[in-house]
């Protein structure tokens, strides 16, 4: 192939494809992952105690410090209130009426390797397209990328299924397992760190979280190894009644280097989900982390009815100097997004990032942003953020960029840009800037506009439908943030947007 | 009901006041004393006062300010050809005012129409002020509303042929004054503003603004530079169909200014624009808080906020374009930037957009930084001093908001006023 | 081929009469050229007929090979065979220029009923189309018409419409903006589809573009109509004399 083809077949494979237009519709309009496996669950009695807890934490055959720090999360729970400060509304959600702890009967003896679970399970993230066997994953192109090999860790409901790889990840010194056996296996590493993110009194949901998570991903990259491979977790909802509570913990040491992965579905029902996450980064000195998701809960249907709740903190702490982390988000599910993936930018010369896209049609409402704390001098930060409105949905995004008086010299470059489709919907930025010193230099750009009637009847005299001209738009609106994507998430997300924002022309 | 501790503050502050019941005016005032005991007055945890502390405001006794003399400095506005009314600590002062005949225009005092049984004032008294407590409340305007000794009531009908100029001078260390003032532009009317001057060692002022079709109001003001003073300002604007309203405020100095603008355009075609420059050194803060709201069809607003800080001072910006649903076409835009001369100064702000409507083209930008050294490099190779390069810089970085002035004249003398503030604060 | 009958157009918004019974017939394998003084509707012709929002006709019809333009869709009316070069052709940020060509071919292969063309065959047809455009491997990649100079647009406008070989294609002013290279290289390139079955529709306010694409017919447009049709030597009259004379003879 000579170099001309080469870049332009890189480039037939960005934006919209045919392919993927055709494949939205071919889907008839509706969430493709709304199914739900039929298997047989052990529930912990629904509601929210003591016992509950120590429940959860017998489950999983914690420490007895582990427990103390999950009852001590509780009673400082109880005195909380939840925050309403963000545009969304929803009706109260009763704590009492959940499940928090569900887990498929088949586990109930923790199965050695992959091989011995349940096949319907297993089946369950075939479904999904999600490879939980060892297998080389190849990019769906055309035979333009390598083969890659993706790790992964399935989380469903409220265990983890197992993981992929871990061998082979074991030989370059990388942990990755659940956090539930990591508490077992590696209880020095998760005492030093868990909670030393987001501590288990930060905010009403992630307190809740602390006490009653029940499973995660733990990753651990030892001192200037580059992880052989990306790492995933792909996390399920699929009990009813039933709250997903997963901790994620991972701690990159120096100068090192992994590419993260999450993804996460749920089964279409009426009534709505929570799922109350935490995420949890360390970055010692010269290592680098990349958090990619491509969120796509249910979204709860045309009029509302049933979705997740989506309550997550997400936070990367930039420990060690010249540390490095970049977030990117794809939200395009849930009912309401509730998430704020921030960056404390504590050594001297570390940086953050943060690309989004964030979909809202129907009903959905999503108040998402990011926050950079910049602590350390001449630290740099960089926020993308492309949020898109139809139907009747409400999308904001909320950030904050902290510029402290000792961060000197620092950076912060910030572009929010709205698109709104249709008449019905709502597109709002609440930005807060503060900056407490005056080498440092800040820039804020927002805009805000619909899809633009120039472009698309251009489009459209070239023979594509109001759909697909749409479609093409949005992605050419949203391709920066694209491009910041392991490539597969990039082809999942492009169709996502596309899936998404159907029916909301015409 | 208010918290204990709010409904404590509030006692506190509203003890020394006088109430005057009776009349039109009366009632305007129970009413406003009756929102005011709903929301109580501002506190640190209140959304829009995370970045300004309200306390100096809130307090029963206005804290004491020095009295100022600005030397050699001619006030404000000298040269322009104006109808000059006065205010001493918020008192009227007849002698040192022109008298109020001007073609076209009515102006009365608040004290004497609100001895009258009917006056077109009470039809706006009040009514924006409450009007703009949604969906932030304003307090302190309330408090105005409910207490305000003073004030001037001015209806136009025709184009008014000189600025009125609104002139406060303060003599107390310890005046405490609220001043209230209604405007009315009719169809087609247009009439220029001008307010200056240190009018108390504690101000509270409102504005209510109410422009009918095609009426234009142009609105210019130098708070005064007077140091010690605390001030909390409020314009309530409402625009009927095509018309405008235009504002620009210098503030100089002050340790604590607020100024919040509330504009409402409710008619199709209407336009606003509000701009400020402000300089503080020292011990300086100074928020502008300010809110448009789009409802008519094919509006314009435009916010273009500057702040020059140094040596520690404060600049704080919090705007909003709110777009409702019926306003397509709206053309909003949203500038705030701080340009800080030193380490130790702060900018704080919050721009937000929340919008409604489909088809908008609203932006806002916001920076904040140092001055350029390349620029002032350039300058310099080219021959230009130091002190000369950077205050040439600086007010290259204040003529966005500067061009909001229409009238050359003023924008000549503001532009002169910052020169001066440049020269007394080099360094 | 295309058939205008007594096209009356006011604009949507407004109350304002822009074409006042325009009528024009063009046949296949010929080539039309409209001028006409700056106002006298002929942008407006070109988007009505490519069915852009904000028009409302009120009068008349206009058909391509028998069907009824003016009731369908843009899409369809592309797929149906019209093509409109852009006098201000549209930036989309973000969208490959690739991709876009690729999506727009597709569909309307697909509306055609025609299988879509595979990546490598695509390939092969835009590198051979856009180097007799003088189009290289950078402009292909970067996003439409984003940072393009006035001449690459308008080239741009031209692969388009060799890549999607449209029956009817209309040139609205493209010609303007474009130094004496680039309008031979645009006029070569549109030169090099008329074919029998093909008809242009060259808008235009100057002669010079028809000196390197020779109409067969010239009509001059005045006031939302066709006020004089002639041969090529009434574009010449036009270039010496200016409009002024065949006004007033029209009026």
């Amino acid at each position: 192939m000579t170099a001309l083809e080469t870049e332009l077949r890189a480039d037939v494979r960005d934006g919209v494809d045919r392919e993927t237009i055709d494949t939205v519709q071919a889907m008839s309009g509706s969430y493709k992952h709304g199914w739900e496996t039929e298997i047989e669950m052990d529930y912990a009695p629904k509601g929210l105690s003591e016992d509950i807890v120590r429940l959860i934490s017998g489950k999983n055959n914690e420490p007895e410090w582990l427990l103390d720090w999950r009852l001590a999360a509780y009673r400082r729970w109880l005195k909380m209130t939840e925050p309403r400060w963000a545009m969304v509304h929803y009706p109260d959600i009763d704590y009492q009426d959940q499940y928090y702890y569900a887990k498929p009967r088949s586990m109930a003896v923790k199965p050695k390797s992959l091989d011995e679970v349940d096949p319907k399970l297993l089946a369950t993230y075939e479904k999904l397209g999600i490879p939980l066997k060892e297998q080389m994953l190849l990019a769906g192109v055309e035979g333009a990328a390598e083969p890659r090999k993706v790790a992964v860790d399935a989380v469903f409901d409220s265990v983890s299924l197992g993981t992929t790889f871990k061998a082979e990840l074991a030989k370059a010194g990388v942990i990755f397992c659940s956090i539930s056996e990591a508490v077992r296996e590696h209880p020095d590493l998760v005492q030093k760190y868990l909670g030393s993110v987001v501590p288990p009194t930060d905010n009403f949901f992630a307190t809740l979280n602390s006490a009653v998570f029940s499973d995660g991903s733990f990753v651990y990259i030892p001192p200037g190894v580059r992880c052989p491979m990306e790492l995933s977790t792909y996390f399920r909802i699929n009990a009813e009644n039933t709250g997903q509570f997963e901790r994620t913990l991972i701690v990159a040491d120096r100068a090192s280097y992994v590419s993260y992965l999450e993804g996460c579905t749920a089964p279409k029902r009426d009534t709505h989900q929570l799922h109350a996450a935490v995420v949890e980064i360390v970055i010692l000195d010269d290592a680098e982390v990349k958090y990619s998701t491509v969120q796509n809960w249910y979204p709860g249907d045309e009029e509302g009815r049933g979705g997740i709740y989506n309550f997550v903190t997400k936070r990367a702490d930039c420990r060690g100097d010249r540390a490095k982390v970049m977030w990117t988000q794809v939200e395009t599910g849930s009912a309401i997004t509730w998430k704020y993936p921030s960056c404390i930018l504590r050594g001297d010369d570390s940086q953050g990032e943060f690309y989004s896209i964030a979909i809202a049609n129907n009903a959905q409402q999503a108040d998402t942003g990011t926050k950079m704390v910049h602590l350390g001098k001449r630290t740099k930060s960089r926020i993308v953020s492309k949020g898109i409105s139809a139907g009747r949905a409400q999308n904001t995004y909320r950030g904050l960029v902290s510029m402290h008086p000792k961060a000197t010299d620092s950076r912060n470059y910030t572009q929010c840009d709205s698109l709104l489709i249709g008449d019905r919907c709502g597109a709002h930025t609440v930005p807060y800037i503060e900056v407490r010193n005056a080498s440092s230099r800040v820039e804020h750009e927002a805009t805000t506009s619909k899809v633009d009637d120039d472009q698309l009847f251009y489009c459209r005299s070239r023979g594509m439908d109001e759909e697909a001209a749409v479609a093409l738009v949005v992605n050419g609106f949203v391709k920066d943030v694209l491009q910041t994507l392991p490539m597969e998430f990039a082809m999942e997300a492009q169709s996502l947007v596309a899936i998404s924002l159907e029916g909301s022309v015409g | 009901m208010l918290p204990k501790a709010r409904a404590d503050v509030l006692s506190a502050r509203i003890a020394g006041l006088s109430f005057v019941p009776g009349g039109w005016l009366g009632a305007a005032r129970e009413d406003a004393l009756s929102r005011l005991g709903m929301m109580g007055l501002p506190a640190r945890r209140d959304e829009y006062w995370r970045y300004t502390d309200p306390a100096d405001l809130i307090a029963a006794a206005a804290p004491a300010a020095a009295t100022f003399d600005a030397g050699d400095e001619p006030p404000v506005f000298d040269g322009i050809d104006r109808l000059k009314l006065v205010f001493v600590d918020g008192v009227f002062d007849a002698a040192a005012s022109d008298d109020p005949a001007l073609a076209g225009v009515e102006i009365d005092r608040l004290s004497t129409a609100a001895l009258t049984d009917i006056h077109w004032a009470r039809e706006l008294y009040g009514v924006l002020e409450a009007r703009g407590q949604n969906p932030v409340a304003r307090p302190l305007a309330a408090l105005n509303t409910a207490f305000a000794t003073e004030g001037v009531l001015i209806r136009v009908t025709g184009r008014a042929e000189r600025p009125i100029s609104l002139i406060y001078t303060h003599a107390s260390e310890t005046s405490d004054v609220a001043l209230h003032h209604c405007i009315r532009l009719e169809a087609g009317a247009e009439l220029t503003v001008l307010e200056n001057g240190p009018a108390a060692a504690r101000f509270n002022k409102v504005m209510e603004v109410d422009l009918a079709e095609g009426a234009r109001f142009h609105h210019i003001r130098a708070q005064g530079r007077d140091h010690e003073r605390r001030a909390a300002t409020h314009v309530f604007a409402r625009l009927a169909e095509g018309a405008r309203f235009k504002s620009f405020t210098l503030t100089a100095n002050g340790v604590l200014t607020r100024n919040e603008v509330v504009i409402e355009l409710l008619g199709n075609e209407a336009s606003a624009h509000v701009a400020g420059a402000a300089v503080g050194d020292g011990q300086f803060h100074h928020d502008d808080t300010v809110f448009i709201t789009h409802e008519g069809r094919g509006c314009e607003s435009r916010q273009v906020f500057k702040k020059v800080l140094k040596n520690g001072a404060v600049g704080v910006f919090q705007g909003k374009i709110l777009v409702r649903q019926t306003a397509q076409k709206t053309d909003g835009y949203q500038i705030s930037q701080s340009l800080m001369l030193d380490e130790d100064s702060q900018f704080l702000a919050k721009p937000e957009l929340e919008i409604y409507a489909d088809d908008v083209k609203c932006s806002h930008g916001s920076t904040s930084g140092a001055i350029d050294e390349t620029a002032l490099f350039y300058l310099r190779a080219r021959g230009v001093p130091e002190k000369a390069a950077q205050s040439l810089l600086v007010l290259a970085f204040l003529a966005e908001a500067i061009q909001e002035i229409a009238d050359e004249a003023i924008a000549e003398d503001i532009r002169q006023r910052l020169e001066n503030w440049l020269s007394r604060h080099e360094g | 081929m295309l058939e205008i009958n007594n096209l009356h157009v006011k604009l949507e918004a407004e109350d304002k009469p822009i074409l006042k019974g325009l009528s024009l017939t063009v046949g296949a394998g010929s080539v039309h050229a409209i001028m006409g003084p700056n106002g006298s509707g002929k942008s407006t012709l070109s988007y009505v007929l490519a069915g852009r929002d904000g028009y409302a006709v009120t009068d008349g019809s206009a058909m391509l090979d028998g069907a009824d333009l003016l009731e369908m869709e843009p899409e369809d009316r592309a797929s149906a065979g019209l093509f409109l070069a852009f006098q201000y052709p549209v930036e989309i940020p973000g969208v490959g220029n690739m991709t876009f060509l690729r999506t727009a071919v597709n569909a309307q292969r697909k509306a055609r009923g025609q299988d879509e063309m595979s990546a490598g065959e695509f390939l092969k047809v835009v590198r051979e189309k856009a180097r007799a455009l003088k189009i290289d491997a950078e402009m292909l990649k970067r996003p439409v018409n984003v940072g393009f100079s006035g001449g690459e647009k308008k080239r741009n406008e031209i692969l388009q419409m060799a890549m999607l070989e449209p029956k009817m294609c209309i040139l609205d002013e493209t010609d303007s903006g474009l130094d004496v290279d680039a309008m031979k290289l645009v006029s070569d390139g549109v030169n090099a589809l008329r074919d029998a079955g093909r008809a242009f529709l060259v808008i235009t306010h100057y002669q010079r573009l028809l000196d390197h694409i020779r109409p067969d017919v010239v009509h001059i447009m005045a006031d939302g109509r066709i006020v004089k049709t002639g041969g090529p030597d009434l574009a010449l009259e036009v270039e010496r004399n200016g409009y002024a004379d065949i006004l007033a003879e029209a009026v």
